[in-house]
């Protein structure tokens, strides 16, 4: 993004804009399976009509351009003019896709590339062609005749004669005056572009006043109103309907026309004027400088007019006698110098531009404005207004001394130029009915929320220091009083920490919606690129997790989601021969479990074969012969998560590169979860991943070992049991255990760890055991004995201890003390 | 108010918006022969513009904005 920061109203319609194209393309996708379902299009339209509204804030006509032809496509759905059709879907989420890069150029640059709007021009009209009875025909022929338009445009070196003057009316409609001027235009090579300006009968409605669109055209020489046929009677006449067309002459180039008109581009239409069409075709008066200006009619000017002009060239000639010399002089000059070529150019004298540019490189050069003062004299003597002004223009000097009279117009001026664009903003105001209601939500730095999490688990840790103090009140300074209340304060604190540090987690909550939701539009556009037909069944969307969690399921559940598409669902015509249904089902569902977040992915597909798995793995060397003997189909079918592993005989684009499912684990171990594969041949597959819900929190058994305490992840944790030291068997050199029926290997936690002692056993001769899952198998820890389970913060250790893989991290005790948190998958 | 109705002559200031329109409408149909005076005008919207032209108004001063003129007089002229 760029430095500086960008506008927070923009930031905002961004991310509701992604929020409103998320649920457009949802229910799009709900739609497919429920065409009739009028909530959904209602939604949709809500959401579709939202979002145009939002982008009519800003000037981003060709985002809303598209919005506005999916809005009316939806709002014919909505009454039943059109049914819902795959092509309908597929238009508009093609629309919604455009509009999201859109978004995301917008996020970048802040601004649309006015490129985009034929794009976007394409892209409204396929939309309008699926509406019946529209004008597809009309928007069709506008469009060719643009394009004509356009094509005369890049070609106008090559002076298409022939086709230029079929397309422009006469140029005899334009005054004599106007076209001398354009005619010069023409001959230095500058543009010159012949505007035919159609508004659209309803566009007062989008607040545009195309009178003023006309006046304030770019580079506008001459224009005119036009009406295409007689106005109706008084009594008939429709105010809100326009009538009048405007045809304009404008010598801007075709890049400043075409931003200008970017919020209009089918109702004008924009031609390249060439020499040819000024030229009269009997060739008389072909050259301004033949025949001399002044024997061509002038337009009439005014008294008024003259008196503007003169006190315009009087406000010219005081800035040209300014003797201060700012850094902007030269851009000042210049600036005197355009007034005066204009102010030349519509009083006809349109040779006079070449003086001022000659006087104008003096100026700039010698730094002395004598050769544009000079000019100015000289015009001031000749013009024909300049007699008829002086005496009321004298008058006026009069009145008001000094130079504040011609201050004064041009201060009125700029306020009129001002109330013009602010009737603007309001206009734009107007359309927002449906205008920004203050915020639900906060959008809050998630930097913020993370120094809050850390800030309060500090707080726990630090309170949870009291009852230590207390029992130094009572047992080292002796006053039980003191003890009893600081108990008291600390079960206080104690409870608004407890709250603090749920708040906290509920912040970070997620929903798993927002994961969820982009599966639709994935298994849609998967299945119809395989040519299999899938049915999407989703439950549990609104299961919650930590923020962290939900993100780093994302990328695993996508992996998962397209091996069940690629591999796992068959063809329509192999699922009725094996007497299944012809569409697949692909369920994905999420559930709390206690503590845990456990979310199912199954399919009803062809499942795994463990034979097929097991002689796969063995070719790729993953297991070696005496494993392919030994291992269990359940065993063979979670290879499928060995690294380098893939199953599909063709790698296709969506799968099968062998870096699926290894992938998944390890994503998902990272974050302390879990993940099992059950399937069955010809019955489908299913994966269950089980999650914390909170990274945050971690529950961890404390266990002492040579008088140390060490932390115990609760995860890996089956159960405490306490084992007689006879029970205690030594097959070959490991000693092993009977628990329940179960032969379970046993190992001191002190060799594990280096420390030369022996486990020690209580007063009955029975030494602790933790039982714990270290992947798929179970082992003993025997360790001195048990405390209590806690929850902590784990921190990761950094620095000299991070190559420590013994530890999984560190957290602080209530006591101050640290407690080492063992990974358990490491030591065993 | 950009629109000043007098007896039978309707006076425009500065910029006469839209809104203006339906009442404008209203009553040139009651006043055939009213006139309009534009002399204080800057700006007029669309839809008053074409409200005068199917009127035919005429028209009892032209914009002291030149450049305003130069639009509506081949307009209005007509309705003299």
């Amino acid at each position: 993004m760029s430095s500086p920061p960008m506008n927070p109203l923009l930031e905002q319609f961004l991310s509701e804009a992604r929020d409103f194209l998320e649920t457009a393309a949802r229910n799009l996708m709900q739609l497919e399976d429920a065409p009739s379902d009028e909530g959904i299009v209602n939604e949709l339209f809500r959401c579709v009509h939202t979002l145009k509204g939002n982008s009519g804030l800003f000037t981003f006509p060709e985002m809303t351009r598209v919005l506005h032809a999916g809005e009316d496509l939806l709002g014919m759905v909505r009454s039943g003019q059109v049914g819902y059709s795959r092509e309908l879907a597929d238009r508009l989420l093609e629309a919604m896709d455009f509009v999201g890069m859109l978004c995301s150029e917008i996020e970048a640059t802040e601004r649309i590339d006015a490129s985009r709007a034929a794009e976007s021009q394409q892209m409204a009209d396929a939309l309008r062609k699926l509406m019946p009875g529209s004008v597809p025909g009309g928007a069709e022929a506008r469009t060719s005749a643009r394009d004509a338009g356009s094509l005369t445009a890049t070609n106008n070196t090559a002076l298409a004669e022939d086709v230029q003057p079929a397309q422009l009316p006469k140029f005899g409609i334009i005054p004599e005056s106007v076209r001398a001027a354009a005619l010069e235009q023409c001959r230095q090579g500058d543009p010159l572009h012949w505007i035919a300006y159609r508004p659209q009968r309803e566009c007062f409605f989008h607040g545009d006043d195309p009178l003023n669109s006309a006046r304030q055209t770019p580079g506008l020489m001459w224009g005119r109103v036009v009406v295409p046929g007689p106005l109706p009677a008084l009594a008939e006449l429709d105010t809100y309907s326009c009538l009048l067309q405007f045809d304009l002459l404008s010598n801007a180039p075709r890049e400043e026309l075409d931003q200008y008109y970017r919020y209009l581009p089918d109702q004008v239409e924009i031609t390249a004027v060439a020499l040819p069409w000024l030229v009269d075709e009997q060739g008389k008066c072909d050259d301004p400088h033949d025949a001399p200006a002044a024997a061509r009619p002038l337009p009439p000017i005014s008294d008024e007019e003259g008196a503007a002009l003169e006190r315009i060239l009087r406000a010219q000639r005081q800035i040209l006698l300014l003797d201060d010399r700012p850094a902007w002089r030269a851009g000042r000059v210049r600036a005197v110098a355009e007034v005066l070529a204009n102010l030349s150019q519509a009083t006809g004298d349109s040779a006079a531009r070449a003086d001022i540019q000659l006087s104008l490189a003096d100026a700039l050069s010698s730094g002395h404005n004598t050769l544009l003062l000079t000019w100015l004299d000289a015009r001031g003597n000749k013009s024909p207004a300049s007699e008829r002004s002086r005496e009321s223009a004298a008058g006026e000097e009069a009145a008001a001394p000094g130079n504040e009279g011609s201050a004064e117009t041009s201060r009125d001026a700029g306020s009129g130029a001002g109330a013009a664009v602010t009737d603007d903003g309001v206009k734009f105001g107007r359309r927002a009915e449906d205008s920004l209601t203050g915020p639900r939500s906060l959008k809050v730095d998630q930097a913020k929320v993370d120094r809050l999490m850390n800030l309060i688990g500090e707080l726990v840790v630090s309170k949870n220091a009291l009852p230590y103090l207390a029992e130094r009140a009572e047992s080292q300074f002796g006053v039980r009083e003191l003890s009893r209340e600081i108990k008291g304060q600390y079960s206080v604190i104690n409870r608004i920490a407890d709250e603090m540090q749920d708040a906290i987690m509920q912040v970070r909550m997620m929903a798993v919606s927002i994961v969820f939701q982009r599966f639709p539009r994935l298994v849609r556009d998967l299945s119809r690129k395989l040519g299999k037909e899938v049915q999407l069944v989703l439950e549990g969307e609104q299961t919650e997790a930590d923020k962290n969690i939900i993100e780093s399921l994302a990328d695993p559940l996508i992996h998962i989601v397209r091996n069940s598409l690629d591999h796992g669902l068959e063809t329509p015509e192999v699922r009725l021969a094996a007497g299944k249904p012809a569409t697949g089902k692909l369920t994905i569902r999420a559930a709390q479990e206690a503590d845990r977040v456990v979310i199912e992915i199954s399919d009803d597909g062809k499942g795994i074969d463990p034979a097929v798995i097991k002689r796969k793995a063995y070719e790729k060397g993953i297991i070696d012969e005496a494993m392919l003997e030994r291992i269990s189909d359940q065993e063979a079918i979670n290879l499928i998560f060995a690294a380098g592993f893939s199953t599909a005989e063709v790698i296709s684009d969506l799968s099968g590169r062998g870096v699926g499912m290894d992938v998944v684990r390890s994503a998902v171990d990272k974050i302390n979860g879990s993940v099992v594969l059950e399937s069955k041949v010809g019955r489908g597959t299913t994966i269950r991943i089980s999650l914390p819900l909170s990274m945050a929190v971690t529950q961890v058994m404390v266990v002492e070992s040579d008088r140390q305490l060490f932390g115990v992840p609760m995860d890996h944790v089956v159960e405490t049991v306490r084992i007689a030291r006879s029970a205690i068997r030594t097959i070959k050199q490991s000693q092993t255990a009977v628990l329940r029926g179960r032969i379970v290997p046993l190992k001191s936690l002190n060799s594990l760890l280096g420390i030369p002692a022996v486990p020690l056993a209580n007063s009955d001769d029975e030494l602790a055991v933790l039982l714990v899952q270290a992947g798929s198998a179970e082992l003993g820890l025997l360790v001195d004995g048990f405390e209590e389970a806690i929850g902590v913060i784990q921190k990761p250790l950094n620095g000299l201890l991070s190559g420590l893989t013994a530890y999984s991290g560190s957290a602080l005790m209530g006591n101050g003390s640290v407690l080492m948190i063992l990974n358990i998958r490491e030591i065993v | 108010m950009p629109t000043e109705f007098k007896k039978n002559r309707a006076v425009f200031h500065d910029e006469v918006s839209i809104e203006e329109a339906e009442a404008l409408l209203e009553w040139l149909q009651t006043r055939p022969t009213a006139k309009a005076d534009l002399s204080a005008c800057n700006h007029i919207h669309t839809a008053n513009l074409q409200v005068l032209m199917a009127a035919k108004t005429g028209i009892s001063a032209w914009p002291g904005n030149a450049e305003l003129r130069a639009w509506l007089e081949p307009a209005l002229k007509s309705g003299e």
